[in-house]
């Protein structure tokens, strides 16, 4: 306890977090209210929504993935020449003679597979608790988007590194997007930047790739997130009027409904 | 000009059950937390011990073989095999990405949210569904692989094409009638098996998206080598050209 108190008794720690320590029930309120980050949750929720096998956390895992892919791209950028005849033998010596460079590129590789797959899977649980039904029809909608941006964003980074796999990936890509009926052409000339692979098409995906997108995503998710709070948080069960089991009629009888997660 | 009055429909009568609660501080934030430590670890270990891929420096001569997109695409690359590029490449995701976006638009009582597979019929419904769907995905795959055409050439669209049908048929209106007809088959059996309501039907049909996902997914992945033709996953030799 003397530890603790040295670390979170002084005018310091108390002046990040106003209310000291959150060891009593006001605490852990004013805890969250008073942060930025911690205010993305509501002040209270329901115990079985905190289960880990209720939702897997994958929504909140998909997040921690943007982040991740956020700070290692960063430093991939420092590295990367984003041109034809550069792009190839910066990404070797980042590899090869930048500290900590394969480990970064392994880091941002692994976390946008992971990232897809998390978003993949949060679909699936939101799918099967019947977590899109109204009142959150429309951020199921915002959840579909998201899911297209993330897999557009794993998509143009794919093709950065100019090597076979990447230049490859996007002859096939562009050729579907060439099939498309009716504006066919155009959009292979817009996924190409020109009539063929090169120096438009890499600086075009990598533009993408590292503002348009992210920025993109970043808006569309908040608006996910507001719409979570708004609609009512991690969802609960809903029963039809007539055909709430018995204990749960008397246990909202017994009580009034609290309102806190409104704070 | 009047005002347009909105339709006035009957609120549906439900009980919310959010039960006991507790504060998101420790409660929440600790397992937060904890998932972010794992997940760290996790990437931590694969980014020391499994290198991302860099293959040659790209070169429009040579044309890898085979040549695959990434992972979550390799469904549709799947589907490329069998119809025709633009079904399978524009008009299947799209249509694949407006359903999706249509369920709760469908699907619109409340009553069901927040429990796993909805009723005591909802996990046999998913079990059911997925078998259905991957014995499809998986007879066709192989049936368009083997079956002999003529001029020892194999697949049902050069089949009928040898029967003097245009490519259209074999290419565009059988594939997207097969794409309609399994999950309208799947709906009606489990309708008529399960009396399965709208949210019942949901599971069946999301099943047999996700099931037809992961079975492409799994066999463009491991099961597709040299010339894109099917094998097992330990006869897939380091594509050429890279």
């Amino acid at each position: 306890m003397r530890l603790r108190d040295l670390i979170v008794n002084n005018r310091f720690f108390k002046s990040i977090y106003r209310t000291g320590y959150p060891d009593t029930a006001r605490k852990r309120v004013m805890v969250v209210i008073n942060s930025l980050a911690l205010h993305l949750h509501p002040v209270r929720v329901p115990k079985r929504a905190v289960r880990v096998t209720y939702t897997w956390g994958l929504g909140g895992l998909s997040i921690f993935m943007f982040v991740i892919l956020t700070i290692t791209g960063v430093f991939l950028m420092f590295y990367y020449v984003p041109s034809v005849r550069e792009a190839y033998w910066s990404v070797v010596s980042l590899d090869t003679s930048v500290m900590m460079g394969q480990f970064m590129r392994n880091m941002h590789r692994w976390a946008a597979h992971m990232m897809v797959l998390m978003v993949l899977l949060h679909m699936t649980r939101v799918f099967y608790t019947g977590s899109y039904k109204p009142p959150r029809d429309f951020n199921w909608v915002i959840g579909i988007v998201l899911l297209v941006l993330t897999m557009l964003l794993s998509f143009t980074g794919y093709l950065l590194p100019w090597d076979q796999l990447a230049y490859w990936a996007i002859t096939v890509g562009a050729e579907m997007g060439g099939s498309a009926p009716f504006v066919g052409k155009q959009v292979n000339i817009a996924l190409l930047g020109g009539f063929e692979i090169g120096q438009a098409t890499l600086i075009r995906w990598y533009t993408l790739h590292v503002i348009f997108l992210p920025l993109l995503l970043i808006v569309v998710v908040s608006m996910h997130f507001w719409r979570v709070r708004k609609d009512g948080n991690i969802s609960t069960p809903i029963y039809p009027a007539e055909a709430a089991p018995e204990e749960v009629r008397r246990r909202l009888q017994g009580s009034a409904p609290a309102n806190d997660e409104m704070a | 000009m009047s005002q347009e009055q909105l339709p006035v429909t009957e609120p549906e009568q439900v009980i919310e059950d959010p039960g006991e609660k507790v504060h998101v501080w420790p409660h929440l934030v600790s397992i937060e937390l904890v998932g972010a430590l794992i997940f760290t670890l996790l990437l931590i270990l694969m980014a020391i011990f499994v290198k991302a891929p860099l293959v040659d420096l790209a070169n429009p001569e040579v044309t890898p073989n085979p040549s695959k997109a990434p992972w979550y695409f390799l469904g549709l690359q799947e589907l490329l095999l069998h119809m025709h590029p633009a079904l399978a490449g524009v008009i299947v995701p799209t249509a694949v990405l407006v359903l999706l976006a249509a369920i709760p638009y469908i699907d619109t009582k409340r009553a069901g949210t927040g429990v796993w597979f909805y009723s005591p019929k909802g996990i046999p419904i998913t079990i059911f569904s997925a078998i259905y769907t991957t014995v499809w995905n998986v007879s066709l795959i192989l049936i368009d692989e083997y079956l002999p055409a003529g001029d020892g050439s194999t697949g049902i669209a050069p089949l009928l094409i040898s029967w003097g049908l245009p490519p259209a048929v074999g290419y565009v209106f059988v594939p997207a009638a097969l794409m309609i007809f399994i999950p309208w088959s799947l709906a009606v059996i489990v309708k008529r098996r399960w009396d399965a309501d709208t949210r019942e039907l949901m599971i069946a049909l999301y099943t047999f998206f996700l099931a037809s996902f992961i079975v492409l997914t799994i066999i463009g992945t491991g099961f597709r080598g040299h010339g894109m033709k099917l094998m097992w996953p330990w006869q897939i030799e380091p594509p050429i050209g890279h």
